[in-house]
């Protein structure tokens, strides 16, 4: 085996590389840095990282968006676990039973997949407007919920045709039904993918902003719209806001993305090269 | 063997249809849950946007039909004509976006030495992903300000001159709102052509390198071609994702100064709930959608003629 030598070509690669890449998490150095800043520090300097630190300003943001912060975890929680919950049991039925209008159906959800978002946005902030549902969180999750089983089936029912079929028919041999044969063999089976799906999903819904913006009474709001409201009228408004706070609260927003990727910061990898594009 | 009902293996075509029907169940009551939800959450409010691009509605009262008044009204309005230009703009530099940091990376990294090596850079260019969009949006916003970054180096290098406050300015602000978030390597598109550059077996390269093309010729002959899905796919999401987009605009501009900045989805959003006049607003989401379908149609035929 030929020893990874350090080429002049390779050290350039790897210093481009390098340079673009801390490039592309500069706003999170820069919202870390600014967020232990007074309004003072930031006027005079916006890329040191300050001597004398102001921690206060986490205390301001926090008190601003904990309340969405906890909204965030829960309608991203309960959306991307009962996607994939929903997404089992149609993408179960697809993959190994039989029944009449099987293709029908399945042409049905996969042309969702076509169905462009802004087209839908307006009638369901009316639609939902009008319904009375037992939980403003409702209002949210049940859309995302059923805009994420085009995807999901679409991956699963892959996953689960790949089973290997011996593995099924002993369960069934041995009396299990369709509900014990999901748990017992095809969920714990494709976990990997289940993982992969559900991780992929979370990025969007952790991250939507529109239809919460509409749907979402105050209470409830998710931490997206809370941002935008935190922030005030825009930055092409003439006011200064709280830099620190604000910077204090970006940050924050990050925190949950951040522990969630050190821990499967690999299935996403796995999940959107394996997933990706056959020929 | 005594099958449980609905089982793929069951000698399904022999019996009749009822009983097939009777016999699916199980299936029919998995798959209750999903059709219910996609029924009422994507079907329905699709089939209320197209049928009530045709009316006069408010959202709340009973519409009337007027017909193919609501699209006249689109494609004659002048502030629709700009917005269209605007989207025409931003389709045309977000596809270059799209595509040509994310190859310039997986290329650089494809062909360093070492797995490790490679596996390193490559999270590297995943993890920004755990920067909310939302919040790259912001801080970008913070940048453009004329107490911004953006000002602040411009200044540190002597070129005061070029100073601006970025999304106010009529001629900047559109192209702010574009070229946010430098150095543009979305971790979507970067993994996908990765993925490609890493499917292609070794025996091309070697027979490259022996043919000579190596450097930027094996680039042009050999990974250009073969990565054609990927690049395909990312430009058609690219197209489509951005004629749709305006969340930039409605968070950082609201569209302005003036019309500078809006798109027509933007405009559709904004007809709605700040107008209220929801069936003009539906006409233009159809006709969006007529785009985006066409786009869809031409870049597939294209996929297809050439190959």
């Amino acid at each position: 085996m030929k020893r990874v030598g350090l080429t002049p070509g390779e050290v350039l690669r790897q210093a481009l590389l390098i340079v673009f890449g801390l490039l592309a998490l500069f706003p999170l150095y820069f919202s870390v840095v600014n967020s232990f800043k007074d309004r003072v520090q930031y006027a005079e300097n916006l890329l040191n990282i300050p001597t004398r630190l102001h921690p206060e300003n986490y205390a301001v943001a926090w008190a601003q968006i904990q309340g969405p912060l906890v909204n965030s975890v829960i309608v991203t929680g309960v959306s991307v676990l009962a996607t994939l919950v929903l997404a089992s049991l149609s993408a179960y039925a697809f993959a190994l039973m039989d029944f009449p209008g099987r293709h029908l159906l399945f042409g049905l959800t996969f042309a969702l997949l076509l169905v462009p978002e802004f087209l839908t946005l307006i009638p369901l902030y009316v639609q939902i407007q009008a319904l009375t549902l037992p939980s403003n969180y409702l209002a949210i999750i049940l859309p995302t919920v059923a805009v994420g089983q085009p995807f999901a089936i679409l991956v699963l029912r892959a996953a689960f045709e790949a089973i290997p079929r011996d593995m099924l028919e002993a369960a069934r041999l041995d009396g299990a039904g369709h509900l014990a044969l999901l748990r017992r063999i095809v969920l714990p089976v494709s976990l990997p993918v289940l993982v992969s799906v559900a991780i992929i999903r979370l990025i969007p819904v952790w991250n939507e902003y529109l239809l919460p913006s509409l749907v979402l009474d105050e209470r409830h709001r998710t931490l997206p719209v809370a941002l935008v409201t935190f922030q005030g009228g825009g930055a092409a408004t003439a006011i200064t806001p709280n830099y620190g706070a604000l910077m204090a609260s970006y940050v924050l927003a990050a925190v949950p993305l951040v522990l969630l990727f050190a821990f499967l910061m690999r299935s996403y990898i796995q999940g959107v090269t394996s997933g990706g594009v056959k020929g | 063997m005594t099958a449980l009902p609905g089982f793929r293996s069951a000698p399904a075509s022999r019996r009749s249809l009822l009983a097939r029907l009777r016999g699916g169940w199980p299936a029919y009551l998995f798959l209750l849950p999903t059709l219910l939800l996609v029924g009422y959450f994507s079907y329905f409010p699709a089939y209320t946007a197209i049928t009530r691009a045709f009316t006069d509605w408010d959202g709340l009262n009973v519409p009337t039909f007027t017909g193919l008044e609501n699209f006249q009204r689109a494609v004659t309005d002048p502030v629709m004509g700009q917005a269209t230009l605007n989207m025409a703009i931003w389709v045309g530099l977000g596809l270059l976006l799209a595509v040509v940091p994310p190859l310039l990376i997986s290329e650089l990294i494809f062909h360093l030495r070492g797995k490790k090596r490679q596996y390193a850079y490559r999270t590297l260019f995943v993890l920004p992903i755990v920067i909310p969009s939302l919040v790259l949006l912001l801080v970008w916003g913070a940048f453009y300000r004329s107490d911004g970054l953006l000002n602040a180096l411009l200044g540190a290098v002597g070129l005061e001159g070029l100073r601006h406050d970025w999304l106010s300015d009529p001629d900047t602000a559109l192209l702010s709102l574009i070229f946010l978030g430098f150095p543009y390597v979305d971790a979507f598109n970067f993994l996908l052509l990765y993925a490609g550059l890493q499917n292609i077996p070794d025996e091309v390269f070697d027979a490259a390198r022996i043919d000579g093309a190596t450097g930027w010729r094996r680039v042009l002959r050999i990974d250009l071609p073969l990565l054609r899905p990927q690049l395909g796919l990312i430009a058609l999401l690219a197209i489509i994702g951005n004629v749709q987009y305006f969340i930039s605009p409605l968070v950082l501009t609201s569209g302005g100064p003036g019309f500078a900045t809006t798109v027509p989805a933007l405009l559709m959003y904004q007809t709605a709930t700040r107008d209220g006049e929801y069936g003009y607003a539906m006409a233009m989401a159809v006709l969006l959608m007529i785009v985006v379908v066409a786009l869809t149609g031409l870049s597939r035929l294209l996929g297809r003629g050439n190959r």
